[in-house]
């Protein structure tokens, strides 16, 4: 589904900070990125969204080669639904606005049937619809991102850092979201995290990258009886 | 009293539509267009040429809007689009060479000489002790239109829902699918409009000339700001203070606090008394007023 295939990318006129990644995702798995901070986790996962044009290599989803198409056309014409780190909602909006927004160039009747549904299936948000994004929880904001991605029926879902400033409680309750999206629909998911250990818990298969290259992949349980991961994680490298 | 109130609201009906476009075309691009004054008496002249073409006024006014409007977009996507890439500043000093360059054409085009609207004569209506025109009226009627059709806009449809997105968060307006470009351009677009419906308002209710633009641009900057500069609606509430503050100042007896029966400030000192209240307002809200009570658009 998602083919990244030696993706040299940077910021500006600055150095490359991605130097020649590839990555493969296909439906119905989740894919987590690892690293530490500044390994190039979010710009891989901006260049798949469109956010950042490769300077080489390709992005393919479906086999068409999409790096040059910016992320509102993703959105729409090849199933992507991106979910930021931060500011990931609209706050000055009501938490019904925004959900409708992900799916507002659908018509009318699918969009409420499935803001139907998704507030059945969410029911802390449908408890919260009239309120402005701005009054939810940090864990609440991640849920509604998520929803407002999924409203509009992605078939791939980019997800970057959804544990980022939660509660371990509200972490969890966000992961088990994910995976259920993942056994629900069959989509593909790409998720950054910093929190190896619980992305790799859902993750059916991790890449981890350090300076802008992959040091290790394979699927998430290995990785996660690897010592070397352990070492990384801990502070060491990820040498030999 | 009643003609008090008459006259503040005549007032806020000559900022308010162009403090409005002011705060939409900011809370989506970030810097204040000082051209859009330009676009008012462009709107003005337009719709009297178009008028002298032998068209009905209300249709030479909207003809007028839409090309001024159109004209707002050009600028933008030519001049202010490449501006802003260096920065809100640059883009603010672009927009103030761009009002002078405007202001040279109109001179040429349209001369320095005041000109009306060929409008049929009224008798001055009563409205209690309030003494008002039928073109006084007709431009109370179309701003109040115009604010009543931009709040239904804004909040009641897709294209508002996305507009006000775009305004709170760009990076994930385009993440939701939004084409952020063009609703940035919809919204130069509707600044425009009605900046032009504003000055096209301020002719109706007596002269227009190439100067009209630049004798608003202040209390505009005014009204906008204290409503909270990308905050619509909140524009409408800064220029409703701004006239009060202004006709209060030309209104009220000073007479009696000097020992005369009458004493009034001149007229000049209207502006004056709009920026003390400004100040005065934003040494308590540095943000404006109404950021936090009315949504941005």
């Amino acid at each position: 589904m998602i083919d990244v295939s030696n993706v040299r990318a940077g910021y500006g006129d600055g150095a490359d900070i991605l130097n020649g990644i590839s990555l493969h995702a296909a439906g119905g798995e989740i894919v987590t990125i690892l690293g530490p901070n500044g390994c190039g986790k979010s710009t891989l996962l901006k260049c798949i969204a469109g956010f950042l044009a490769p300077r080489a290599g390709t992005v393919a989803i479906d086999g068409e080669d999409v790096g040059a198409v910016p992320v509102h056309r993703k959105v729409r014409g090849y199933g992507v639904g991106f979910v930021p780190q931060t500011d990931n909602v609209f706050a000055t909006l009501s938490v019904s606005e925004n959900i409708r927004l992900g799916a507002r160039h659908l018509p009318r009747a699918e969009r409420e049937g499935r803001f139907d549904a998704l507030m059945r299936q969410y029911p802390t948000l449908a408890a919260k619809q009239n309120r402005k994004a701005s009054a939810l929880s940090g864990g609440e904001r991640q849920i509604l991102s998520l929803v407002r991605a999924l409203i509009a029926g992605p078939k791939i879902l980019l997800l970057d850092e959804p544990s980022a400033g939660l509660s371990p409680l509200m972490m969890h309750e966000v992961f088990d979201a994910i995976a259920g999206i993942r056994d629900d629909t069959g989509m593909c998911i790409v998720m950054v995290e910093q929190n190896a250990f619980e992305a790799l818990g859902i993750a059916d298969r991790a890449y981890v990258l350090t300076l802008g290259t992959v040091a290790m992949e394979g699927r998430a349980r290995d990785l996660l009886a690897d010592p070397s991961m352990r070492e990384l994680y801990l502070g060491g490298s990820v040498a030999g | 009293m009643v003609q008090f109130f008459s006259d503040v609201l005549i007032r806020t009906v000559d900022l308010a539509l162009i403090a409005v476009g002011l705060s939409c075309v900011y809370s989506l691009i970030r810097f204040p267009n000082i051209a859009l004054v330009q676009y008012a008496v462009a709107g003005s002249f337009l719709a009297l040429l178009l008028q002298g073409a032998g068209l009905p006024l209300p249709v030479a006014g909207l003809l007028a809007c839409l090309l001024v409007g159109g004209l707002a977009v050009l600028l933008n996507v030519t001049v202010f689009e490449r501006l802003l890439a260096s920065g809100s500043a640059i883009a603010m000093v672009g927009s103030l060479a761009v009002t002078m360059i405007l202001s040279a054409v109109f001179l040429v085009v349209f001369g320095p000489d005041s000109r009306r609207f060929d409008l049929d004569s009224h008798p001055v209506i009563r409205v209690l002790d309030a003494r008002l025109t039928v073109h006084q009226l007709t431009a109370v009627g179309l701003t109040a239109g115009a604010v009543i059709v931009l709040a239904l806009l804004l909040f009641r449809t897709t294209l508002g829902r996305s507009m006000r997105a775009t305004a709170t968060n760009r990076v994930l307006a385009a993440a939701t699918g939004i084409d952020a470009r063009l609703i940035t351009n919809t919204v130069v677009f509707l600044s425009g409009v009605l900046a032009a419906l504003g000055g096209i308002g301020l002719a109706l209710k007596g002269e227009m000339n190439i100067q009209l633009g630049m004798d608003v641009l202040l209390p505009v900057f005014a009204a906008a700001i204290l409503g909270g500069l990308g905050n619509a609606l909140g524009a409408v509430a800064g220029a409703v203070i701004i006239a009060t503050a202004e006709t209060l100042v030309t209104n009220v007896n000073l007479g009696p606090l000097v020992g005369e029966p009458l004493l009034f400030l001149p007229a000049s000192y209207a502006t004056a008394m709009s920026f003390l209240i400004l100040v005065a307002a934003l040494l308590v809200r540095p943000h404006g007023l109404f950021v936090n009570e009315v949504k941005r658009v």
